[in-house]
């Protein structure tokens, strides 16, 4: 159910992702599209520009060619010398503004040719216009006088159809521009606002959908705070029923022993044999539920109570666990190898009491005939080869520690119960014990954020491996 | 033989007539008077001690004044601060330890959960605290 959630969660955040994407697309291409389109239309008002420049460059060559036109006329018929001057400066003047429309019409050549032609007849003009000037000083009225003035205008009648053709030429130009202008930005405007509107409505759509997944969210958060909350409670719980047990419990339990004790020491003579028998009954009763009292409060206790986990070498809390168990390793003469153990981040004391439950395990299930021998290998590997693992943690690295003996073993379907609290699998005859032990060790490696599992064949002896995470991730 | 005064200090009957039936059966000499809380202790050193200060054995856990007070008013007062004070407790709490000894127990003695070891406890009393240590007068 909770993979489910967790694949469906993915998903959605990969389709939210991607119509984020989608929408900053978008937008880049829109803006990419307005500044083509401002580019655009900073080139039409240009040449829209240039347009109006050039008729007006016409209009100034056709009042320029009127000015001369005028000035020689005045000349010719009014006979006034200051005439000639002023015709000669107006002709020059000419010159340089037909020349200046060179340049301006260098990218039409329909206009180019016409300038062309122009320049042709501005020369004859000009040089028909000298002429003119000229002859009046000296003499008139000759045939020749005639001809070359009626040239003149016959000249400047063709230099005006030039012109008013190149007007009409940059008056078309001047609509079409005006008229793609206002096409382009038509077409491209609507395109845009179609752009524009599909990327809101992919913004719009994630947003709805985050904001879905936010009060969700929020949903989860409050449940979690509420399952916190009540953790919290059944922890302060269990510290008071340890308190019970470590105090209540065992205050009446101590005054059974303690009066069976006395009944047996100061009347034990006097009773017939059979009582002092059930009296000491009583006494081994009670003296079991002590120590059964005693490991349930050991292993309530085997909590991360407030201590600070430390970087320490392994080898430490194992020191520590073979001098507290000293007497009997001295006793069953038993045989320890031991790899070179790594360091890693651990509450000490609870380490030390995993190895030294390990240890007392393996010494304690022996064949009372054989000598213990008992082999600690290290070595470092990847989550993925641990079975049961969370998903989220098989790229962790871990420490793995086998902890190795040759004692009597136990039949592989017991292997998951015996880290159960009070699971034993032989009678008390034959091995003494609550049963507290492996459980105590799979509490204090699940404190570490680690596993333990045990393998074994009867009669072959047993291995227990740990997987202590390596990486530090206690905190 | 020291013949120096006990007082206990403890609510549990029990308790009180079994540390009784220890001292009894180790044949201890010196006289031994029973209170039932921290309240009738310190009113009894009030009124009754004279002479030399008594051995006193003390449970923490008592109702109206519990060990820890007896300890604070014992240590606080300049006749009294002197008497050794043997803690007689259930608990075996570090906190509870550490604390007694922080407010001036000279020992502290977790009760034995079977009568042999009390009667092993008592006799080692006797034998440290009565026979071996010396004692402020």
């Amino acid at each position: 159910m909770r993979l489910l959630r967790s694949i469906t969660e993915q998903k959605l955040s990969w389709f939210i992702r991607s119509l984020l994407g989608i929408s900053l697309l978008l937008i880049v291409g829109l803006s990419y599209s307005y500044h083509k389109i401002n580019k655009q239309l900073i080139y039409f008002s240009e040449k829209v520009n240039h347009t109006q420049r050039v008729i007006s460059a016409v209009k100034e060559t056709s009042s320029g060619l009127y000015e001369i036109t005028f000035l020689t006329n005045s000349f010719l018929f009014l006979r006034d010398t200051t005439y000639i001057n002023k015709s000669l400066a107006a002709l020059s003047e000419f010159t340089r503004i037909t020349s200046n429309l060179d340049t301006l019409v260098s990218d039409n050549t329909v206009q180019k040719q016409r300038i062309h032609i122009l320049h042709k007849s501005v020369d004859v003009f000009r040089e028909q216009s000298m002429v003119l000037l000229n002859a009046g000083e000296v003499s008139n009225q000759s045939d020749s006088f005639y001809i070359t003035y009626k040239q003149l205008g016959v000249e400047a009648t063709y230099i005006r159809k030039l012109l008013s053709d190149m007007t009409d030429t940059e008056n078309m130009l001047l609509q079409n521009r005006l008229q793609s202008k206002e096409n382009y930005s038509k077409q491209i405007l609507r395109y845009n606002w179609l752009i524009m509107l599909v990327a809101v409505i992919f913004l719009s759509s994630a947003f709805l959908l985050l904001d879905r997944e936010l009060g969700r969210n929020k949903l989860y958060r409050i449940e979690l705070e509420n399952k916190i909350e009540a953790l919290a409670r059944s922890n302060s719980e269990l510290e008071q029923f340890a308190y019970v047990a470590s105090h209540d419990m065992q205050e009446p339990l101590r005054k059974i022993r303690s009066f069976a004790d006395r009944i047996r020491i100061k009347f034990g003579a006097e009773l017939p044999d059979e009582v002092n028998m059930m009296l000491g009954k009583i006494d081994s009763s009670s003296r079991r539920l002590q120590s059964l009292i005693h490991d349930l409060l050991s292993f309530s206790r085997t909590v991360n109570s407030g201590s600070e986990a430390i970087r320490l070498n392994l080898s430490v809390p194992l020191g520590e666990a073979r001098s507290n168990l000293s007497e009997i390793i001295r006793e069953r003469n038993v045989t320890i190898h031991c790899d070179t153990l790594p360091d890693l981040e651990m509450h000490p004391g609870q380490i030390t009491q995993l190895f030294q439950n390990l240890l007392s395990n393996a010494i304690k299930y022996q064949k009372p005939d054989r000598k213990p021998v008992i082999s600690i290998h290290h070595e470092l590997v990847t989550g993925e080869i641990i079975p049961e693992i969370k998903p989220a943690y098989q790229e962790l690295h871990f420490h793995k520690i086998r902890v190795i003996d040759n004692g009597i073993g136990f039949k592989e379907e017991f292997s998951k119960k015996i880290f159960v609290i009070f699971q034993r699998l032989h009678d008390r005859n034959h091995f003494e014990g609550t049963g507290i032990g492996l459980a105590i060790c799979k509490r204090v490696v699940s404190n570490h954020n680690g596993y333990i599992f045990a393998e074994s064949a009867e009669g072959e002896g047993a291995c227990f491996t740990v997987y202590l995470p390596a990486d530090s991730s206690l905190s | 033989m020291s013949t120096r005064q006990i007082l206990m200090a403890d609510d549990d009957a029990d308790d009180r007539f079994l540390v009784q039936a220890a001292f009894e059966d180790n044949e201890i000499p010196n006289q031994i008077i029973f209170l039932e809380d921290g309240e009738q202790l310190i009113d009894y050193l009030g009124s009754n001690v004279q002479g030399s200060s008594p051995l006193i054995l003390l449970d923490l856990n008592m109702p109206r004044r519990d060990g820890r007070e007896v300890l604070k008013a014992v240590r606080s007062n300049k006749s009294w601060n002197a008497i050794p004070i043997i803690i007689f407790s259930t608990s075996n709490a570090p906190d509870d330890i550490n604390s007694a000894y922080e407010l001036g127990a000279n020992c502290y003695i977790i009760k034995p959960s079977s009568y042999e070891g009390l009667r092993e406890a008592v006799l080692n009393i006797q034998k440290f605290w009565l026979n071996t240590a010396t004692l402020p007068a």
